[in-house]
């Protein structure tokens, strides 16, 4: 290692320890933590429309789960294509509290931090049954299975009378210390709530990557007989990254309740899963940056295009159905062209420009 | 030589202040709405049509000066029938400081109600779902709610049932809330006497395959299926029906099924997707149809025409709805400033709820007059039945108002 | 009783619907082992071309299925080209997603034609009359549907047993590396199943689209709605497909006929497959008839 922290041109690691720091120079760390001053302090000194900052928020909820969708898919390499479901379970959990207590009871208003940990928590039971069938699964059959639990989850919601049949649930205004969160300040509170949760929920994900607990995920993907061999438990890890999926999910999901300040079904269905997978995908499977910048990229894109067809359909009146088909082709484009040229996601180029970087002046 | 000098400058900057005061009156003000509406989602063939409809009539307004010399902005979004997208759509609209709002499907409008009423706008709503209007004074449906079709459906069915024996109704429902929406009301109007058995409710799934739902009808004795849902199960369902000659050629037809259906399961698009065995499907809207020459349809094929539609968009109801719901809202805007008051949400929201008796509002798109007042916010309470005959759905008698809805409103 | 036939008739017509469509699944996994999920899409622009064809150009309806067939077959081939063949050897999450991404490019196409937004219905040329016996009925459409997916099913069955191409195609599924030894062209062979996959799916949107009218929405979530019917019967079997198709179809026959409406349930049918698709795969982790990989942790 060398001694000298705040450069450091190639690994000179002389122990593991030194290799799992999470951040390798001292430099590492005035940027990020420069980066998360900057995030807490902007919104204080530009003044944002509230849709803008609905949009910042439902992004940062987005990074919630794709933390989980990232640790599951990524590193444990197991599909699933039922993940808005499990962000659905931690909803729903609010929702039930809603349609027991009253939609203003003291617990959803005042407890709120207890809820969202709660809704966690649920996820994260139901995401272990749910791992269950990768006992015994594999690939596509695996796949299908987690698909099957979007089915389900929907068909439940949507025709039980305790969650008024997928109607929206309505979930109260929480309390500040400064009293009852009024409209102006709703999306500027969720801000800083979601906010504090990503940075937590980020450092426990790197901390757990550093980790056995989080070693052996990746070593069930790569090879489960090799890990059995090594003394783990391929099926507990199995199940476990499940339920840890179904965690972040259901924290999620409770923000989600909250944000929105309502639970309806319509928000949990088949292509919530698929964006969500995209997401990772574009961001880089198996990345912690990954998982921060894909759910941006995404989203961005869904808005820029938005706006893109808004202009096409002004100017082409006569070409109308151009506009509408813009949103799903570059959806599907950006999928597709990741996959076929950038495989590794946004992050493989974070990576290049932070060795650029770290070599300057040099090239390599 | 210094004053000389402020003088020339104060000169220049009256006549700029005038001029921009003259552009300003010249201009006239600018009155901005926004509608979230479903273009590319699961309801993409009602929603596309609707949206045309609204962007034609607005341009039409603001080329004909029908407001004078103040303009009408409409932003028209994409929300695809999520809920998320459409209250982004619905916050963007009020950084832009809308005075009107139109939204577009029942779970949105559900999920949204409570935002409507904090922020007191008033909100036109594509959803008929009689259910909106519960804890929201915000909300206007421009037509007759669901509820109040499917009973007026019954109450037909009631009033030219031939034969003695008991009436037996079974209804056909999307699994939504939109679909549930009437199942309510229609069991209450039974409750005060309507003479109907409903005999059985059903959910429908993706079937593909209605025979055996259709034989289990007959085998209990159903006569009449009333729908509400959207057009493709419906057509599958009759498409069902006539392969397997249990489709009533006549009205009532002893033996046979008779089906009828709420505004989203009919029109002309039906006919276009189930083809001749929409032959005989009974449809109410308080829309009126293109089939129905007069005023108001020659005026909407001439706007149609004039902004490059097709014929297919032209004949659309759904193209009617959207038109009609600008129509209200820009009767709403005129009626404002002839009383010289300010154009604003309060004032506007005020002068829907004033909508009614003399002052009733006749926009020719549709069968009655739309009238709202504090109490009851479903516009045109007035229904028209028509029927598929020859490809076409043809006026049935004359428009009619529910009874028995009066009566549960009561 | 004449009930229940009715519902076990109604459930083998809807089932072998259910078998035509995941055939296309099934070929195209057989070979290349890549599940193509945009293929609810491809059933749905087989049934647009059939009637385009038919109405705006003027061709006699069998002639105009048949051509979008023909059409299909090469639109299939050409996707397999340009996307899928790039990624031979992939994860099988981005083959996964790949058709994900390929799902929405077609939808986004679609959706510049007119029916993207619109509904429509192919010209009657059946008998608007059932076919009737004893008690149970079966509509003209469905009977000649039926009639079509056998024929195919017939026709891939003894195109795999007996034809050079198919015996081909089934090596190249065991074992790429053995079949390119002794001469098989791999990527020409992952090329004709995804063309034969279209040609089903082309079919298979003929038949709906005459079932249920067209409408891109309905037709195109038909993709989804048979994953159950692909993965019980397991994926590299077409006699597999076959029989879950039937088996499906009965069950939500017999779910909507039965259990719907009975104590507060409502729409089983939708939910049924995916239930009993979870109870089978924890007996049969490769459904009724797919190979046997054994896997147990």
């Amino acid at each position: 290692m060398s001694e000298n922290r705040w450069l450091a041109t190639g690994n000179f690691f002389t122990s593991y320890k030194a290799e799992q720091r999470i951040f390798q120079t001292h430099i590492d760390r005035l940027v990020f933590i420069g980066l998360l001053v900057l995030m807490f302090v902007w919104p204080l000194i530009f003044a944002v429309s509230n849709k803008y900052m609905l949009v910042i928020d439902s992004i940062l909820i987005a990074i919630v789960a794709v933390y989980g969708l990232n640790l599951l898919t990524g590193f444990a390499g197991l599909i699933s294509i039922g993940h808005a479901a499990f962000v659905g379970v931690g909803a729903y959990t609010l929702a039930t509290f809603a349609r027991l207590l009253g939609s203003n009871h003291v617990l959803l208003t005042h407890y709120w931090p207890l809820m969202i940990v709660l809704a966690g928590i649920v996820g994260a039971i139901i995401g272990g049954i749910v791992g269950l069938p990768s006992l015994r699964l594999k690939h596509l059959y695996l796949v299908i299975a987690t698909l099957s639990f979007q089915m389900i989850f929907q068909w439940v919601i949507n025709f039980s009378k305790f969650y008024d049949q997928g109607q929206s649930i309505a979930i109260g205004r929480v309390f500040w210390f400064t009293g009852k969160v009024a409209r102006k300040q709703h999306y500027f509170l969720w801000y800083y709530v979601i906010l504090v949760v990503v940075i937590i929920l980020g450092f426990a994900v790197r901390n757990l990557l550093r980790s056995k607990h989080g070693r052996c995920l990746v070593a069930v993907r790569d090879n489960d007989r090799a890990a059995d061999a090594m003394g783990m438990h391929p099926g507990f890890t199995k199940v476990y990254a499940f339920a840890l999926a179904g965690f972040f999910a259901g924290v999620a999901g409770a923000l989600h309740a909250y944000l929105w300040r309502g639970v309806g079904f319509e928000s949990f269905m088949l292509h919530h899963s698929i964006s969500y997978l995209a997401m990772a995908i574009v961001g880089g499977l198996g990345t912690l940056v990954g998982s921060i910048v894909g759910p941006v990229a995404i989203l961005m894109l869904e808005l820029q295009v938005e706006s893109l067809s808004e202009f096409v359909g002004h100017y082409f009146t006569s070409i109308g159905d151009v506009a509408t088909a813009l949103r799903p082709l570059s959806f599907g484009l950006v999928i597709v062209l990741f996959l076929m040229f950038e495989p590794r996601g946004i992050a493989n180029w974070w990576r290049i420009v932070r060795s650029y970087f770290k070599l300057w002046p040099f090239r390599y | 030589m210094k004053n000389k000098q402020i003088t020339i400058m104060l000169v220049a900057l009256s006549f700029l202040l005038i001029l921009g005061f003259s552009t300003q009156v010249l201009a006239g003000e600018t009155y901005k709405m926004g509608m979230s509406v479903d273009i590319t989602g699961a309801t993409s063939d009602i929603g596309n049509p609707y949206s045309k409809g609204a962007e034609d009539y607005v341009k039409y307004v603001n080329d004909e000066k029908l407001l004078g010399n103040d303009k009408l902005v409409l932003f028209i979004r994409d929300d695809a029938y999520k809920t998320e997208t459409t209250k982004r759509n619905f916050e963007d609209f009020l950084d832009e400081d809308i005075v009107l709002y139109q939204n577009y499907s029942t779970g949105s409008t559900l999920a949204l109600r409570q935002d409507f009423d904090e922020e007191k706008i008033p909100t036109i709503t594509a959803s008929f779902h009689a259910g909106n209007l519960e804890n929201c004074n915000y909300l206007f449906l421009p037509i007759a709610s669901y509820s109040s079709q499917a009973v007026g459906l019954a109450e037909y069915v009631v009033a030219n049932h031939k034969g003695s024996n008991k009436i037996k109704v079974a209804m056909f429902l999307h699994p939504s809330a939109f679909g549930r929406g009437p199942l309510g009301d229609v069991k209450k109007a039974i409750d005060i006497g309507l003479p109907i058995e409903l005999v059985e409710v059903v959910e429908h799934g993706k079937d593909l395959d209605n025979t055996a739902m259709l034989k289990r009808f007959q085998s209990k004795g159903v006569q009449y299926v009333i729908s509400q849902t959207v057009q493709p199960p419906v057509a599958t369902m009759l498409k069902g029906a006539q392969s397997l000659g249990m489709a009533a050629s006549t009205y009532g037809e002893a033996g046979k099924i008779t089906f009828l259906g709420c505004h989203y399961a009919g029109g002309p698009d039906l006919i276009g997707l189930a083809g001749s065995a929409a032959e005989g499907f009974y449809w109410t809207t308080s829309y009126k149809l293109m089939t129905a020459k007069g005023p108001g349809t020659d005026a909407q094929l001439a706007l149609a025409k004039r902004y490059g539609r097709d014929d297919k968009l032209a004949n659309s109801q759904n193209y009617t709805n959207g038109i009609m719901v600008i129509q209200v809202a820009v009767e709403a805007i005129r009626r404002v400033k002839a009383k010289s008051i300010k154009v604003n949400r309060a004032n506007l929201f005020e002068e829907l709820q004033a909508m009614n008796g003399y002052n009733a509002f006749y926009p020719l798109t549709t069968v009655g007059p739309v009238s709202f007042s504090k109490t009851d916010r479903e516009g045109v309470d007035t229904l028209q039945l028509y029927v598929a005959k020859g490809g076409v759905f043809h006026e049935l008698g004359a428009p009619f108002v529910s009874e028995y809805v009066q009566k549960l409103k009561k | 009783m004449s009930y229940f036939f009715q519902l076990v008739v109604s459930g083998i017509v809807v089932g072998s619907i259910y078998a035509l469509s995941a055939l296309g699944f099934v070929l195209i996994y057989k070979s290349s082992r890549v599940l193509n999920l945009a293929h609810g899409q491809i059933i749905a622009s087989g049934a647009f071309i059939t009637y385009a064809l038919t109405v705006w150009v003027g061709i006699p309806i069998v002639i105009s299925f048949l051509l979008s067939m023909g059409i299909t077959f090469f639109l299939a081939m050409s996707v397999e080209r340009v996307f899928l063949r790039r990624l031979i050897g992939e994860p099988i999450i981005s083959v996964i997603m790949v058709t994900i991404g390929l799902m929405s490019i077609i939808d986004g196409l679609i959706y510049m034609t007119p029916f993207g937004a619109g509904n429509f219905s192919f010209p009657e040329f059946l008998p608007k009359t059932p076919v009737a016996l004893w008690g149970v009925s079966i509509s003209w459409t469905q009977l000649v549907g039926v009639i079509i997916t056998f024929i195919m099913i017939g026709g891939f069955t003894w195109f795999f047993k007996a034809s050079t191409v198919g015996i081909s195609m089934r090596a190249v599924s065991d074992d790429q590396f053995a079949s390119m030894s002794i001469g098989i062209s791999v990527p020409k062979v992952f090329g004709l199943a995804w063309a034969a996959a279209g040609l089903s799916a082309a079919a298979a949107g003929g038949i709906l689209g005459n079932i249920t009218g067209l409408n891109f929405y309905v037709l195109h979530s038909f993709g989804i709605i048979v994953f159950p019917v692909v993965i019980v019967g397991g994926l590299d079997s077409i006699f597999g497909a076959v029989v879950a198709g039937i088996i499906m179809g009965l069950i939500q026959q017999f779910a909507a006929g039965y259990l719907d409406g009975n104590w507060g349930l409502y729409g089983t049918a939708d939910v049924l497959p995916y239930i009993i698709l979870l109870i089978i795969l924890l007996f049969k982790p490769h459904g009724l008839f797919g190979i046997h990989e054994i896997e147990r942790v």
